[in-house]
């Protein structure tokens, strides 16, 4: 092959282009990997998936933290807590736009047990020019989910939980509203069903709302949170200074928070209280809904309902197939198709 | 239901909770395309299992389990979903094909459309007529199929034909023998019934305690009560093989017999009394005579014979069967009697109607054997399934233990009537020797209800049909006898 080819007589050393390679990354960026690593703690990333360290980063890694931990006492007093998730996903696609689905779950406990759950859904949702043009949607947030699934999904989501919550927020009185993720304004939510519109009626009707995210994107809370990982009782530290410096529209106190014993995982938690007494309203979530693994069961079963099973993917596509008189056509995985597969 | 896979001689169906098939079922695969039609027979059905759907029916129970649910499922995916769960994989046997002219055909070569192909139950009547299932004299033995069509087999596709009857303890199978008895008297038949537990003399009752319909064509014989013969009428050929076979006589005592036979019928005073004294006063051998003396014993308390031939008290095969010549059933009691007697009874009534069919005195008769094993030595079997067929005796084994019928009987069988069987070891010998393939036997016989039994062979036309047998009229008797009742 390489006498046939001849490759020395074009000219080409691939030695070269090692260096090059090296050259133009070496002017931003280090390879001194030795000097850098030596003595550093590691955790391997994986799967696009994030990883947290069990016992935090350790004393090396959180050098700013001065901040008081508070522990966290359980409230027995019959305050209900009702948990709100739910989730999106893109069933299908035409030639004008695309066919969406959303499922939502609602999950109530009370004196640590689980009282009831409420499941929304599935569904269908399409989103084209014509769809949306009939909508009272923003022009630009329009074009943006039209020409982006990620975002018409999240778009869907928004505005299904907003609404849920809205009507959570009206219902109970006195009670506790769970919501995953933190508790921020969205470009996607609708102007008279926005997260302040809940807070205000939660405000209005006595509730405490609480949002927990299982992860952040702000890694400096990753090693700000060593203190907690030392507690063996759930216990909270104030990190609103550091919140509020790197986002805008965040709601309440922001909080880390380990709600369960030992090795269960610090979260990041927003909590809104009409009284501003946050130790008081996670009292009262630990002591009405049971805490399994550091998390709200409540906000768990509500996930799980929320979810879409592989059986409710097929039976929704039988369903479209079945009642829209839509025809389907052959497709393909263009990365597939053109990269292969080759299975290890 | 639609066509999934094909392995071999089996097709995957799936079916919808909807799909009203069970095991046994036969279904018409119709493709519209080639205008052809597929017969398959469904023996096994599993459900439509993948990981995922597993997982989705663990993660709901959890969550159902965890709190009361409420749903609103505008679309109502939901009860699509469950529906999916319930889905089941049919697994089908080919059976056969139907050409372009509506015929039954073996081509099974072709493969049908998944696409373009209808599936559907086929009737158990449709299939008969696929099959040209007919007759003049039909046997009503049940129901079969989904749609519990009136099934019956035809009495000529068990003349000539040598049938077997199993099935585990209380599966029904004396149940579909006395049936078969009492439709081939009725239809004019001659049956000999060795009777182990003297339950087939109901055959003349109903359940109502009224006169059965066959009342009188239905003889009891028992030894000493109707079951007597002559010892002329038997012939030195019956008795020796009674003496050899069913008494254990050596050769040199036989021969002293014989001689001493040959001079009473010399002298016109063959008779059990004159057998005696000859035993005791002629001139032989005392250890020969000691044989003779102790066999001569156990004939004469066995009851079965007469001292001199009396018309009245004598037992003639030729006179029964001219006098009930509408059909009859002789059924021998032989439940209060010793093994000895036992196999004296059998050694002497097929010797006599081997030779009374030999000489054509008598039409060919139904043989039904409860248990034979108990009673027929090993070598009579062979000669049973061979011999005998051509004389004109057709038997019908009943038994619940397949493995002591050899398999040179199953390799002549024409008809097995399955009823259930769990036990592997039965399972694994009546699945190697049956006339079906191992699959359906396995799957089909381990599942079959009480009183449901899979025909195979010539009475479906090779087609195996699973047939829940029709309650009798008659008087079932042989029922076991409890202490706490």
């Amino acid at each position: 092959m390489a006498t046939q080819l001849n490759l020395a007589s074009c000219g080409i050393d691939f030695n070269e282009f090692g260096q090059i390679f090296n050259q133009s990354l070496n002017q931003c960026l280090s390879s001194r990997l030795n000097d850098m690593l030596k003595g550093k703690k590691i955790i391997f990333s994986g799967d696009e998936k994030s990883l947290i360290p069990v016992d935090g980063w350790g004393i090396r890694s959180d050098p700013y933290c001065t901040t008081t931990i508070t522990t966290i006492q359980p409230i027995q007093d019959n305050t209900i807590v009702s948990a709100v998730d739910s989730s999106s996903i893109q069933i299908g696609e035409t030639e004008e736009g695309s066919l969406y689905s959303v499922k939502s779950g609602i999950a109530i406990a009370i004196s640590g047990k689980a009282l009831m759950h409420f499941k929304i859904g599935p569904v269908l949702f399409y989103l084209s020019n014509e769809t949306i043009r009939h909508s009272e949607l923003d022009h630009r947030l329009a074009k943006l989910v039209l020409l982006d699934s990620d975002s018409a999904k999240r778009l869907i989501r928004v505005r299904v939980e907003r609404a849920i919550q809205m009507e959570l927020s009206k219902q109970f009185k006195k009670s506790i509203i769970l919501i995953d993720g933190s508790l921020k304004s969205s470009v996607f939510e609708d102007k008279n069903q926005s997260i302040k519109n809940v807070v205000e009626n939660c405000s209005l009707c006595k509730n405490s709302i609480i949002g927990i995210s299982k992860n952040t994107r702000f890694k400096i809370l990753d090693r700000f949170s060593n203190p907690l990982t030392k507690i063996r009782e759930p216990a909270y530290m104030d990190v609103e200074l550091i919140i509020k410096s790197l986002i805008r529209n965040s709601i309440g106190n922001n909080l880390l928070v380990r709600l369960g014993n030992n090795n269960s995982p610090i979260l990041r938690v927003d909590v809104v209280t009409i009284n501003g007494n946050k130790d008081e309203a996670l009292g009262k979530l630990l002591g009405n809904d049971s805490i399994a693994a550091g998390y709200p069961e409540t906000l768990r079963l509500a996930h799980h309902i929320s979810t879409f099973t592989h059986t409710e993917v097929s039976c929704l596509r039988g369903y479209v197939l079945s009642n829209y008189d839509v025809t389907e056509i052959a497709s393909e995985d263009i990365r597939r198709t053109l990269l292969g597969s080759i299975t290890v | 239901m639609k066509i999934l896979s094909k392995n071999g001689n089996e097709l995957v169906m799936l079916a919808m909770i909807s799909d009203t098939a069970i095991k046994g079922d036969y279904l018409l695969i119709e493709d519209e395309k080639s205008k052809r039609k597929m017969i398959v027979q469904i023996y096994d059905e599993e459900y439509l299992s993948s990981q995922s759907l597993i997982e989705d029916i663990v993660k709901d129970e959890v969550v159902i389990a965890s709190s009361t649910e409420s749903l609103h499922d505008p679309l109502n995916i939901g009860s699509l979903s469950r529906m999916l769960r319930d889905a089941r994989l049919f697994r089908a046997k080919i059976r056969a094909a139907i050409d372009l002219s509506d015929k039954l055909s073996s081509d099974v070569t072709w493969l049908p459309s998944r696409v373009y192909s209808k599936v559907r139950r086929l009737k158990i009547s449709e299939l008969g007529l696929f099959l040209g299932r007919r007759g003049v004299f039909p046997i009503p033995i049940g129901k079969a199929g989904g749609d519990n069509e009136d099934f019956e087999i035809y009495a000529e596709d068990l003349d000539g034909k040598l049938n077997i009857i199993t099935g585990k303890k209380e599966s029904g199978k004396s149940h579909l023998s006395k049936l078969l008895v009492k439709t081939l008297v009725q239809h004019g038949a001659f049956v000999i019934i060795f009777d182990l537990n003297n339950e087939y003399g109901g055959l003349a009752w109903n359940q109502d305690g009224s006169p059965s319909s066959i009342q009188d064509q239905i003889m009891v014989l028992e030894p000493g009560n109707g079951l007597k013969f002559s010892l002329d009428y038997c012939g030195k050929a019956a008795i020796s093989s009674m003496l050899k076979n069913a008494l254990d006589m050596p050769a040199a005592s036989l021969r002293e017999f014989f001689r001493i036979w040959d001079s009473l019928e010399n002298k016109q005073t063959l008779g059990i009394g004159s057998l005696g004294n000859a035993i005791n006063t002629c001139n032989i051998n005392e250890l020969v005579r000691d044989a003779l003396i102790s066999r001569f014993h156990v004939i004469q308390s066995s009851r079965l014979f007469l001292d001199k031939c009396n018309d009245d008290e004598e037992l003639r095969f030729e006179k029964v069967i001219s006098k009930k010549c509408k059909g009859t059933a002789m059924i021998v009691n032989m439940g209060k009697v010793t093994p000895i007697v036992r196999k004296m009874i059998v050694e002497l009534v097929l010797s006599k109607l081997v030779d009374l069919l030999e000489k054509l005195i008598i039409p060919p008769i139904f043989l039904f054997a409860e248990e034979a094993h108990l009673y027929i030595r090993d070598t009579y079997w062979e000669d049973i399934i061979t011999r005998m067929r051509h004389f004109g005796i057709y038997t019908t084994f009943i038994t619940n233990q397949p493995d002591v019928i050899g398999d040179g009987i199953y390799r002549q069988v024409d008809n097995i009537f399955l009823f259930n069987f769990i036990n592997e070891t039965d399972l694994d010998k009546i699945s190697k020797v049956s006339l079906a393939d191992n699959d359906t036997i396995r799957s089909i016989v381990r599942t079959l209800p009480q009183r449901h039994c899979l025909s195979i062979g010539k009475v479906v036309r090779d087609l195996p049909i699973v047939v829940k047998i029709a309650a009798t009229e008659v008087l079932t008797l042989g029922e076991t006898k409890k202490f706490f009742r």
